[in-house]
C-alpha cells in the first residue's frame, strides 16, 4: 500500500497557531504543525534556548544546526519577538487578533504580568483557543513549583516503578514527561477548534497538568489504587515481571530479546518449543502451566529455564520463530535498528527533509498512515526566517519599522 | 449553543485493551456518544487487572461509554452492528482486518453502509510491511522503540518500565486525529481511513537521538538520573523505606539557593563544585555529600525547603503520596467510581458492584470541559441503543437475546 505522492491533503486546516512553548510543550506544536496547522514559532532575539541544546552535528554548537531543535519544530514558521518590550508586546497583540490558537509553557503567572494572560487575550480576539501545558497545572499548592523532565518523572511517580527492585528509581532516557501533556494538549486544542469552527462556540482556555498527564501514562499499575484498596505501594520489579511469567527483556546470542507469555495456550506452545530445544522435561512441569498468576510461585525456576533457552538463539531468531508459534516475542532495538527496521519503512514511518544547514535526514513524521492524508515535509525554520513575511506581508510594518524593532531588540 | 465540544458525534468502538479504549474514554469525555461493542463470552483481559482486584481499574479506561453485548458473528448481529454503523461518524477498532472480513464487518462494507465514515484502525505493528501480522504488548513495544536501550544506570542492562508503554501514546495520539478526520470531512466532505500503530506511537518518542544517530552515529547513553546540563541531578535517599527526592540544579543562582537551604555546609564552597563543569566532573562525590543530608529527612522536607528556594525539586511519588496529595485533591483528579468485580463463566449483569478510583482527564478546558461521566457495566446499555437509538420493537429484542445475539 502507498500513499498517493501528489497527496498533499493535511489532516488539519492550516490553523494558525502562536508557539510559546519551551520543551515541556513543544511536542504538542509539532504535532500540530505536522498535522497541518500554520505554526509560528515566537522565539526570544536571542534564539529558542532549544537552540543552544545539542546534540549538534560534531558536538559544535550552532543555532541553526540543534537537532533537538531540528526535530521538535519540523513544519513550523519561526519569528523573533522579545515579549518583554512594550513593542514587542504591542506586536504580539496584533498576531494575537489573526491567531486561532496561543499555545504556551512559561511559568504561571509569567504572562499575566505582561498583560498577556489568556483574559487579556480574549478581549482582542474572543475566537482564540489559548492552550497552557505547565508542569502541575495553573491551580494547587504546587502550581508554582518548578520541574524539569527528572523532577516530573519523579512528582508523577512514573520513574518509581521504573528500574530494578534494590536500585534508586531510575528516569525514562528519552525525556518521556515531554509527550503525554502535549498529546493531551493537542487533543484538547483540536477539540476547541472544532467547536468553535463547527458548533458556532467562542474561543477558550484549556489548562493541561503535564504532572497528571503523567500519572494517566501509567494507568494500568495502578499506585493510587493499590493504596486505597491495599495498603500497598508499587514499586519498581525490574526488566522482567514478577506477575507475568515470562514477561520482559531477556539475555540471548547477540544481545537482548523480549517476550510476553500471558495465555495458557501461549504457555503450552513456548514449554514445548523449550522441551524441543533443551531437552529439559521440567519445563512440561504440570505446576506451570495456566495463567500467568500460576507461574509466579515458581518465577526463579521458569525464569531459569526460560533464559537457558533464550541464549541459544540470536535475537533474529526468537523475533520470528516466536512469532511463527503466535508468541509475543519482539526484538530489543536500539535507535540505530530503528532507521534501518523494514516494518517502520513499510508504515510510511520515515521522511526526508532537507534542512538548509544540516541537509537530509529521515523524520518521524508517520505516527499514523492514511493513504489519503499526508503530514507537512517542511524542515525546522531558521531563526527568524519568517520576520519579513510575517511583520511587512501581514502586519504591513516597513522595512524601516523591521530595522527600527531589530535596533531596540523587540524583534 | 452545547457546552460538549464534539455534542453530536457519534463513535462505535469496537475492540480491548488499553489504547484503544483510552481513546474512546477521551472522545466520550469531549461529548461525543462512544458506543462500545463487547459481549460477555469473550471478555477483554484487562477486565481481570489489577489481579487483587479484577475490573477495578475497567473505569479508567471504560466510562463515560455507550456499553452494550452484540455478537457480530451471527448474520443478525452482523446486520445490527451496520445498522449502528450507518448512524455513526467514527469506527474504531484493532481487530484484524481478516478476522473483520470474515464477520462481514471489514472496512469496504462498513464504508457501503456509511460512506462518509472515519475508520481509524489501532494496530500493533502497523496495518501493512513484513511483520503486519506480529503480535505485540504495549509493555514490551518500550524495548522494540530504542526507548529501554537508552533507559538505566551506565553499564546497567536496559531498564524498564512496568507499565504499557507506548499503548498509552497511542490511545491519545488517536482523538487528535480523529478530531482531525471529522474537521477534514467538514472541509472537504472526504471520509479517511487512518491507521495508527503501538510501534510508530512509541518509536517516535525515541526523540532527537534519532537524528544524532543520523548525523553523529552515536548511539543513546544510558546514564541513569543524570544530564549533561545540570549538577546535581538525581534522586537521593531520604527517611523511610524506598524513599527518594529527585534534585535538579541547572545554573549558579539555583545552585547558591540549594547550598543556602543545605545550611553553606563546609563543602559547598569547595571549588570541585564551583561551577557547573566542576560539578559534572565531581558528581559521584557532590552526590555523597547530598545523600548524607537528604537520608537525615523526610522526602516532603527536602521538596518543600528546595521549592521555597526556588530548586526544582520531588518526592519520588508512591501510591500514597498520589492518594493523599493535596495538591491532586484540589485539582479533583483522583474521583470514587463504581465497578463491577470481573468474573469469567458469569454474565457481567451479575457481577458484583465495588467502590473504585479513577482519574479525571488532564486538560481542563474552560468552555467545553472534559467529563468524568458514569460507569456503565457490559451491556448496561443495550435499552438505549436497541431501543431508543435503533429502534428495534421489545419483542425483537427480547428474540435477539433468546437467540445468544444481544448477550
Amino acid at each position: 500500500m502507498s500513499r498517493d505522492p501528489l497527496a498533499d491533503d493535511h489532516l488539519i486546516p492550516p490553523y494558525r497557531v502562536l508557539d510559546l512553548t519551551d520543551e515541556s510543550g513543544v511536542f504538542c506544536t509539532k504535532l500540530l504543525a505536522d498535522y497541518g496547522a500554520d505554526v509560528v514559532r515566537i522565539e526570544a532575539p536571542g534564539g529558542d534556548p532549544l537552540r543552544a541544546k545539542g546534540p549538534f552535528p560534531n558536538d559544535a554548537p550552532h543555532p541553526e544546526k540543534s537537532l533537538s531543535f531540528l526535530f521538535y519544530n519540523t513544519n513550523k514558521r519561526s519569528i523573533t519577538l522579545n515579549l518583554e518590550t512594550e513593542e514587542g508586546q504591542s506586536l504580539f497583540r496584533r498576531l494575537v487578533k489573526k491567531a486561532d490558537s496561543v499555545v504556551e509553557s512559561l511559568p504561571v503567572g509569567y504572562l499575566k504580568g505582561l498583560g498577556l494572560d489568556y483574559d487579556a487575550l480574549h478581549q482582542i480576539n474572543p475566537q482564540l483557543v489559548m492552550a497552557s501545558i505547565t508542569p502541575f497545572g495553573q491551580t494547587g499548592v504546587w502550581s508554582k513549583y518548578k520541574s524539569s523532565d527528572l523532577i516530573a518523572m519523579a512528582a508523577s511517580g512514573y520513574m518509581q516503578i521504573t528500574g530494578e527492585p534494590d536500585e534508586p528509581p531510575v528516569r525514562q532516557g528519552n525525556s518521556q514527561s515531554v509527550y503525554p501533556g502535549a498529546q493531551y494538549a493537542s487533543v484538547a486544542i483540536l477539540a476547541a477548534l472544532y467547536y468553535r469552527d463547527l458548533k458556532g462556540g467562542e474561543g477558550q482556555y484549556i489548562d493541561v497538568s503535564l504532572h497528571e498527564a503523567l500519572i494517566t501514562y501509567y494507568t494500568d499499575a495502578h499506585p493510587a489504587l493499590a493504596w486505597k484498596q491495599m495498603g500497598q505501594n508499587v514499586t519498581r520489579v525490574g526488566t522482567t515481571s514478577t506477575l507475568v511469567i515470562p514477561l520482559g527483556a531477556y539475555p540471548c546470542r547477540d544481545g537482548w530479546i523480549s517476550a510476553g507469555i500471558i495465555t495458557p495456550r501461549e504457555w503450552d506452545t513456548l514449554a514445548q518449543w523449550i522441551y524441543e530445544v533443551t531437552g529439559n522435561a521440567e519445563i512440561l512441569n504440570e505446576e506451570y502451566r495456566g495463567g500467568n498468576q500460576d507461574r509466579a510461585p515458581h518465577n526463579d525456576i521458569i525464569t531459569a529455564l526460560f533464559m537457558d533457552f533464550t541464549s541459544r538463539f540470536t535475537s533474529e531468531e526468537l523475533f520470528h520463530q516466536g512469532q511463527e508459534r503466535n508468541l509475543v516475542f519482539l526484538p530489543v532495538n536500539d535507535v540505530s535498528d530503528l532507521l534501518l527496521d523494514s516494518q517502520l519503512e513499510a508504515s510510511h514511518f520515515w521522511s526526508e527533509l532537507d534542512h538548509p544547514e544540516v541537509g537530509p535526514l529521515k523524520y518521524p513524521l508517520g505516527i499514523f498512515f492514511s493513504e489519503e492524508i499526508s503530514p507537512g515535509y517542511a524542515p525546522a525554520p531558521r531563526l527568524g526566517q519568517d520576520n519579513r513575511v510575517i511583520y511587512r506581508d501581514e502586519l504591513g510594518l516597513t522595512e524601516q519599522d523591521l530595522v527600527r524593532l531589530r535596533a531596540n531588540g523587540d524583534i | 449553543m452545547s457546552d460538549k465540544a464534539l455534542a453530536g458525534v457519534r463513535v462505535v468502538e469496537f475492540g480491548p485493551y488499553v489504547a484503544l479504549p483510552l481513546t474512546g474514554r477521551i472522545l466520550a469525555s469531549l461529548g461525543a456518544e462512544v458506543i462500545k461493542v463487547e459481549t460477555n463470552k469473550v471478555l477483554d483481559e484487562m477486565a481481570f487487572i489489577p489481579a487483587w482486584s479484577r475490573g477495578a481499574g475497567q473505569p479508567d479506561y471504560q466510562r463515560h461509554k455507550k456499553r452494550i453485548t452484540l455478537d457480530v458473528r451471527t448474520p443478525q448481529g452482523r446486520d445490527i452492528f451496520m445498522e449502528l454503523i450507518k448512524v455513526s461518524d467514527v469506527f474504531t477498532t484493532n481487530f484484524r482486518r481478516n478476522i473483520l472480513a470474515r464477520w462481514g464487518i471489514d472496512f469496504p462494507e462498513v464504508r457501503q453502509v456509511r460512506p462518509d465514515i472515519i475508520i481509524m484502525w489501532q494496530t500493533g505493528l502497523g496495518g501493512h510491511g513484513p511483520y503486519y501480522t506480529y503480535k505485540s504488548y504495549g509493555i514490551l513495544v518500550q524495548h522494540m522503540c530504542g526507548v529501554s536501550m537508552m533507559t538505566g544506570a551506565p553499564g546497567a542492562p536496559p531498564a524498564a518500565v512496568n507499565t504499557s508503554y507506548s499503548d498509552y501514546h497511542t490511545g491519545v495520539f488517536q482523538p487528535a486525529a480523529i478530531i482531525g478526520a471529522l474537521l477534514r470531512r467538514q472541509r472537504t466532505g472526504k471520509p479517511a481511513t487512518l491507521e495508527s500503530s503501538i510501534f510508530t506511537s512509541g518509536a517516535v518518542t525515541a526523540g532527537p537521538a534519532l537524528l544524532d544517530y543520523q548525523v553523529n552515529q552515536r548511539l543513546p547513553e544510558r546514564r541513569g538520573n543524570r544530564d549533561p546540563h545540570a549538577a546535581p541531578h538525581g534522586v537521593y535517599p531520604c527517611k523511610g523505606e524506598d524513599r527518594y527526592c529527585a534534585i535538579a540544579v541547572f545554573n549558579e543562582e539555583e545552585w547558591r539557593a540549594f547550598c543556602r537551604v543545605l545550611g553553606n555546609q563546609d563543602w559547598s564552597e569547595d571549588s570541585k563544585f564551583a561551577t557547573l563543569a566542576c560539578r559534572l566532573h565531581h558528581q559521584d562525590r557532590l552526590d555523597d555529600l547530598i545523600g548524607q543530608w537528604t537520608s537525615q529527612r523526610t522526602a516532603e522536607a527536602v521538596m518543600e525547603q528546595l521549592q521555597e528556594a526556588g530548586v526544582a525539586a520531588s518526592v519520588v511519588s508512591q501510591g500514597q503520596d498520589l492518594y493523599d496529595s493535596e495538591h491532586l485533591k484540589s485539582r479533583e483528579f483522583y474521583r470514587e467510581t463504581k465497578y463491577y468485580a470481573a468474573e469469567r463463566g458469569k454474565s457481567a449483569s451479575e457481577w458484583e458492584e465495588g467502590s473504585s478510583l479513577s482519574w479525571s482527564m488532564p486538560a481542563h478546558l474552560s468552555a467545553t470541559p472534559m467529563e468524568f461521566g458514569d460507569y456503565s457495566n457490559i451491556g448496561e446499555d443495550n435499552p438505549y441503543v436497541f431501543g431508543q437509538l435503533l429502534g428495534l420493537p421489545n419483542d425483537q429484542l427480547a428474540g435477539l437475546v433468546a437467540d445468544g445475539v444481544v448477550y
